[in-house]
């Protein structure tokens, strides 16, 4: 009988790896799909003269508060509220919210800023730690410092919310360098539909790109590994990825580095909560306020506007990054789990909580336990070698095709990178990230599933990304 | 389980199968991505060197249509139609005639109207928008006749919007009010930017009293939402509209109860130089209304310091805030009473005040 038992568990399992291989693969496909059929109709509508002409208008806009929060940024906090103040936008204000640093980041501030003190009311509608002072700079009136207690990013971003004086809010991380347009694309959706509610733009690895004057002016794949690896990640992750599920309205991230988001609602969830996953957890609350309430809302993913982000270069950096990601992800799931498989909350539970449950939760155990498995049937001699052969290929091949999908849309539509050699090495990292990269990314989303009521964000190293317009 | 599978007897002729599809398909998604690359980088050079022709052409040729090749390929036509909509937006007289001229010999607008019938819609909505930028009066019964036949909703708010660059007499502006009631209400934008283009079409032809009319038609009418209405007065602000002073002010007369056409009505008349309901508004039980209003009290209302002054101690955040930026814009008397309420007892007056004054001082 328990003979029985182990030959029956050891090929349902097989069936099970079997199974969860062929859904995985065959989303993503779908996704690809959806994302080629919405990306060619953006790009199509948003390059026509009617709609450059519309962006360009002066009447075009609603007034937005552009929130940096900053702790410990201040080797690259200059550049980056420098390349802020230079965003092509009629009417905003930059709010850098200085979260306790301890490296002198507001010193920084107010140095190159000539900053003074100034008696602003802060209105407390969402709830963050205390004050220490607020700061106007004299030089640029739109530029405002918020000085705070440290409370991690949600709390930051949250004392932005209550400094702020516009209806519409964009955070944005303090290493990250927004294109000039990037704000007009995204916030003249505001003013295209009244029931968006939240919508983010891509984030595209800064790394290998040449930086001058707080822009970005020429564009290259990074020369390490591990970073030009993570230019297909996320390239994947943006354009198949958050464009699919934009297509299936099931959208349940809006990055942390670039989000433009309508303040009231933010307000009427009470703001981010002080988590690693602070980005995903918002939406889902946003989801599901709006769902409770029967609130008529959109949340949308852009593929157009665009924000440079640094990546991290070296490997114990990418780890610790991916470690927080899986958190934050499996701290939003486990808050939000009334969303799971709930079908009052339509296609977003159905479809997209589902997948984050199914795929990225489970996904790494289901992952690990195929692994595992590979030497134990072979062990006790149960491995069918030819299969085992053929599914390995077969994984392989669907995945690189995956990745080559991903990559294809962004140079079809986008041509960002120009040069043959890097779509050359794009295509070889296609290949490459299944023979090390992802056991190891795999594994580190595999602690982070044991250590996720860890809390703390670490702490990242920066490059300064402005030396004269040299390559970062 | 997995042997039902695999003693099926084509099984591993399958598996072979996919995977050798799958590792030519990827081979043939990335020749085609470098063919791609080539492809399109020849065409941007061919399209920037074409616009660049058609527009010398246009501006220095008598006759450009005999200079200029025949276009045949899509990247053509769409290098051509940017460089005459934007020489169509530049310039005037005898350059525009040629532009207009220039449409027709190359046949750009049959290419476009026949792609207004192509059966993707986002290639008939493009197709709309590069005919919309030409202006061609030419081109009213054709986009009329689109409509009539046009499934996709998109499409049609692009034809709409299309038409309200053409309008140039009463009958075209009620067409229009006609085709847009048919339609689920869009977005404020969307009718603001169609009525802005209305006014700014009949600016140019001499013809702005029309809307006028128009206005006063739709003032009482109820099957008009009143949405649309408050998007009119917006419009008119967009547009500066100086001849509709009188109308703005019966719009706030006949709207007490709607906050929204209120203060589209207040900013209308103050960007023309008209604070006449300002006083009144800064009154309205809306706190929107008056911050409307605040916004240019500054400019009109420092005879009622106290009423301002009060504000100062409103339920809202905003218009308290603005109270005091108003106040601190109001000269020497105004500043005093600031002061008063930066030392008073209320904390939430004197914030503001103490804000608005760091505000002028800075």
């Amino acid at each position: 009988m328990k003979l029985f038992l182990l030959w029956l568990a050891v090929h349902a399992s097989q069936y099970v790896v079997f199974l969860y291989f062929l859904v995985v693969n065959s989303v993503y496909t779908a996704l690809i799909l959806l994302a080629l059929r919405d990306i060619v109709r953006h790009a199509y509508l948003t390059t026509s003269r009617v709609a450059r002409r519309q962006l360009a208008s002066e009447f075009y806009f609603k007034p937005v508060s552009v929130i940096v929060p900053a702790h410990n940024e201040a080797a690259v906090i200059t550049a980056s509220v420098q390349a802020l103040l230079n965003l092509h936008y009629p009417e905003f204000e930059v709010i850098v919210v200085n979260d306790g640093s301890t490296d002198g980041t507001l010193e920084r501030l107010r140095l190159d800023f000539s900053l003074l003190p100034c008696a602003k009311p802060v209105r407390l509608q969402v709830p963050h730690e205390a004050i220490r002072g607020v700061y106007r700079s004299s030089a640029y009136r739109h530029l405002i410092v918020v000085d705070k207690v440290n409370g991690g990013k949600a709390d930051a971003i949250n004392a932005g919310i209550n400094a702020s004086s516009y209806p519409i809010f964009c955070s944005i991380d303090a290493d990250s360098l927004l294109e000039p347009d990037a704000l007009l694309k995204s916030s003249k959706l505001f003013l295209e539909d009244d029931e968006l509610i939240a919508t983010g733009g891509i984030i595209r690895i800064l790394n290998g790109c040449t930086v001058r004057d707080g822009a970005v002016t020429e564009i290259g794949l990074p020369r390490g590994f591990l970073e030009a690896m993570q230019v297909l990640e996320y390239t994947r992750a943006f354009l198949s990825g958050r464009t699919g599920w934009n297509a299936l309205k099931s959208l349940l991230i809006i990055s942390g580095a670039f989000g433009v988001f309508r303040k009231d609602m933010v307000v009427a969830v009470g703001g981010y909560r002080k988590t690693v996953g602070e980005d995903m957890d918002l939406v889902m609350r946003l989801h599901r306020h709006c769902r409770d309430r029967g609130i008529p809302y959109k949340i949308l993913f852009v593929p157009d506007p665009v924000c440079w982000t640094q990546a991290p270069f070296s490997l114990r950096m990418l780890l610790k990054q991916r470690n927080r990601w899986h958190r934050g992800m499996i701290d939003a799931l486990l808050a939000n789990r009334a969303m799971i498989l709930n079908r009052k909350y339509g296609a977003t539970s159905l479809i997209g909580i589902s997948y984050f449950v199914f795929v990225e939760f489970l996904g790494p155990l289901i992952e690990l336990f195929g692994y595992v498995s590979i030497p134990i049937l072979y062990y006790f001699g149960m491995l069918n070698e030819r299969f085992f052969v053929m599914l390995v290929l077969l994984a392989v091949f669907w995945g690189i095709s995956i990745n080559i999908g991903a990559v294809f849309l962004d140079i079809y539509n986008f041509r960002r990178y120009k040069k043959t050699s890097d779509i050359l090495r794009l295509c070889v990292l296609s290949a490459a990230e299944f023979f090390g990269y992802r056991q190891i990314m795999l594994l580190e989303r595999l602690i982070a599933t044991v250590t996720f009521r860890k809390k703390g964000w670490g702490t990242q190293d920066r490059r300064v990304f402005e030396q004269k317009g040299t390559t970062v | 389980m997995l042997e039902i599978l695999t003693q099926s007897p084509h099984f591993y002729d399958y598996v072979t199968a996919a995977v050798l599809l799958l590792g030519a398909f990827n081979v043939a998604e990335i020749l085609f991505l470098l063919w791609n690359k080539a492809r399109v980088e020849r065409s941007d050079l061919k399209r920037q060197n074409l616009k660049r022709l058609a527009s010398t052409a246009l501006i220095t040729a008598t006759d450009p249509a005999a200079l200029l090749p025949r276009p045949a390929a899509e990247e053509e036509f769409a290098a051509y139609s940017e460089a005459i909509a934007s020489v169509l937006d530049s310039f005037e007289g005898e350059i525009t005639i040629k532009a207009v001229q220039l449409i027709s010999d190359l046949g750009i607008d049959e290419h476009y109207r026949r792609l207004a019938r192509h059966r993707v819609w986002y290639k008939r909505g493009n197709a709309i928008d590069i005919l919309s930028s030409f202006k061609l009066k030419s081109n009213k019964e054709f986009f009329l006749a689109v409509f009539r036949s046009e499934t996709s909703l998109d499409v049609r708010y692009r034809i709409i919007y299309g038409l309200s660059r053409l309008t140039r007499e009463h009958a075209d502006i009620r067409a229009l009010a006609r085709l847009l009631s048919g339609l689920p209400y869009l977005t404020a934008k969307y009718t603001e930017d169609i009525f802005y283009n209305i006014i700014t079409a009949l600016k140019a032809a001499g013809n702005e009293a029309e809307f006028g009319i128009f206005m006063r038609e739709i003032l009482h009418d109820k099957t008009v939402l009143n949405l649309v209405k408050r998007d009119c007065l917006t419009a008119c602000y967009a547009a500066s509209c100086e001849r509709g002073r009188g109308l703005l002010k019966e719009y706030y007369a006949a709207f007490p109860d709607e906050p929204e056409i209120l203060i589209a009505a207040v900013k209308a008349l103050a960007r023309i130089g008209d604070f006449s309901v300002t006083a009144d508004a800064l009154k309205n039980q809306d706190w929107r209304v008056r911050l409307a209003a605040l916004k240019h009290a500054h400019l009109c209302c420092m005879d009622m310091l106290p009423e301002i002054t009060a504000m100062l101690r409103d339920p809202s955040y905003h218009v308290r805030l603005n109270a005091a930026l108003a106040l601190a814009k109001g000269g020497d008397r105004c500043r005093v009473a600031l002061r008063e309420a930066a030392a008073g007892p209320d904390a939430f007056a004197a914030s503001a005040a103490a804000y608005a004054l760091g505000q002028e001082d800075a």
